[in-house]
């Protein structure tokens, strides 16, 4: 599943590469993270819980950031397994300086599967933007 | 399919559910028409359950003043069917008719369907066109908002740790109201692809008052401000009506699935609004 759209973080360029590169502030706005703990240049173990509606799961992942051109672009590589299912995600998050703002455009490719999948196809859509919308309100939080 | 082990308290009154409801991983059950697929398939394992199907207390459906108050374990099948919301809040007894099949109208309920939040479900859509109220109760306070703030995003409300659903209230409509709701159903799982709630009040031969709420379309229900203000000071002709519709073209974020693209949900959001608005029209008293 593709998915794509853009998000504006008020502050400069710089501070919103900055904040995304931070595992620190990643591990409080990523929703439903636990810890994140580096284990290698770029690498990071992830431990979540997801729950949206009555949905809930334990997910263990690995997080990797690749082709760092700060302050404009990177990529991110998440990876999760837990009992209700896994998912993979390929994205490539754009960074445009817009005035005090930061214009930030992701696009990338999301694969969903097991039982999670299996039944919530009809939903997989809306609830990957709701939860990239909550990460990018609450950066948007840290950031002030 | 055997769900995980998980705790059964049926509380004999509301007082009683709500203080079981206080405390942590404690999950409300109504009709468990959502809730139960999903411990089965283990996508969902609360630790224990508050039936609030058997309460007495909240299923009902009463006339109280202007409004009806209806409570929040009525089945979909007591509204469709009910006389009281046929004659004087048409626009919900038929929607009621148009959700899931039988079976779940039978089990499901009002209360449940709407704290579940699902982005495609009908009521939403006919509740935003109602400018209905949703009455909150916990074990210590209780509220009343306007079901436009209740509906946060997708799967997500209002409500708060141990607040439920009490009572739905919606207005009861005098003379001068057209309405409808259309529906067009993904068969698999009854639920809407796009589903639009239509209400219309006209005042001499001009469309004085249009409430559109959709579902199914975006992230959550919404009310289709830009189509009720390209309605309103019109007559209702077929082009005022087509014109009205076509403002859904501005929409943005529509969902994508393999039921229907953006495209062809957009599409299909503006034929149905039209077919909608018509029927709203004709059925005007």
């Amino acid at each position: 599943m593709k998915i794509a759209g853009s998000y504006t973080l008020p502050v400069p360029q710089d501070r919103a590469y900055a904040l995304l590169q931070d595992p620190e502030v990643l591990a409080r706005s990523i929703p439903g993270c636990d810890s994140l703990v580096k284990t290698g240049p770029d690498e990071y173990r992830m431990k979540m819980k997801m729950a949206i509606a009555s949905i809930s799961g334990a997910f263990d992942g690995k997080v990797r950031i690749a082709d760092q051109t700060p302050p404009s672009s990177f990529r991110l590589l998440v990876e999760g397994t837990g009992k209700i299912g896994f998912m993979k995600g390929d994205g490539l998050l754009k960074l445009t300086s817009n005035g005090d703002s930061t214009d930030i455009g992701y696009e990338g490719d999301v694969q969903v599967g097991g039982t999670m999948a299996a039944v919530g196809q009809r939903l997989l859509d809306t609830t990957s933007k709701m939860i990239v919308k909550r990460f990018f309100d609450k950066l948007a939080a840290e950031a002030r | 399919m055997i769900p995980e082990n998980f705790e059964y308290n049926a509380p004999a009154n509301l007082q009683e559910a709500l203080g079981m409801l206080s405390s942590q991983g404690a999950k409300p059950l109504a009709g468990g028409m959502s809730l139960i697929p999903l411990m089965k398939l283990r996508l969902a394992s609360p630790e224990r359950l508050v039936d609030l199907g058997r309460l007495s207390d909240l299923s009902y459906i009463r006339e109280d003043q202007d409004s009806i108050r209806i409570g929040a374990t009525t089945t979909h099948q007591q509204i469709e069917s009910s006389a009281l919301l046929r004659s004087k809040c048409p626009l919900l007894a038929g929607t009621a008719s148009h959700i899931g099949d039988v079976q779940v109208r039978n089990m499901g309920t009002i209360g449940g369907s709407i704290a579940h939040a699902d982005p495609a479900a009908d009521y939403p859509a006919a509740l935003l066109a109602l400018d209905a109220q949703v009455h909150l109760v916990t074990a210590k306070s209780k509220r009343t908002i306007a079901i436009g703030e209740f509906l946060v995003d997708t799967f997500t409300t209002a409500l708060a740790p141990g607040e439920i659903v009490q009572e739905v209230i919606v207005p009861e409509e005098t003379s001068g109201i057209g309405y409808s709701y259309q529906k067009l159903v993904q068969p698999a799982s009854g639920f809407a692809i796009v589903g639009i709630a239509v209400r219309l009040r006209k005042t001499g031969d001009k469309i004085s008052l249009a409430r559109i709420g959709i579902t199914g379309l975006a992230h959550k229900a919404f009310r289709a401000t830009a189509v009720e203000k390209a309605l309103e000071g019109t007559a209702g002709t077929d082009a005022d009506l087509q014109k009205a519709a076509a403002s859904l073209a501005d929409v943005e974020e529509i969902n994508s699935d393999l039921h229907a693209s953006a495209e062809y949900r957009r599409h299909m959001a503006i034929v149905y609004t039209g077919r909608a608005l018509r029927v709203a029209l004709s059925r005007m008293t």
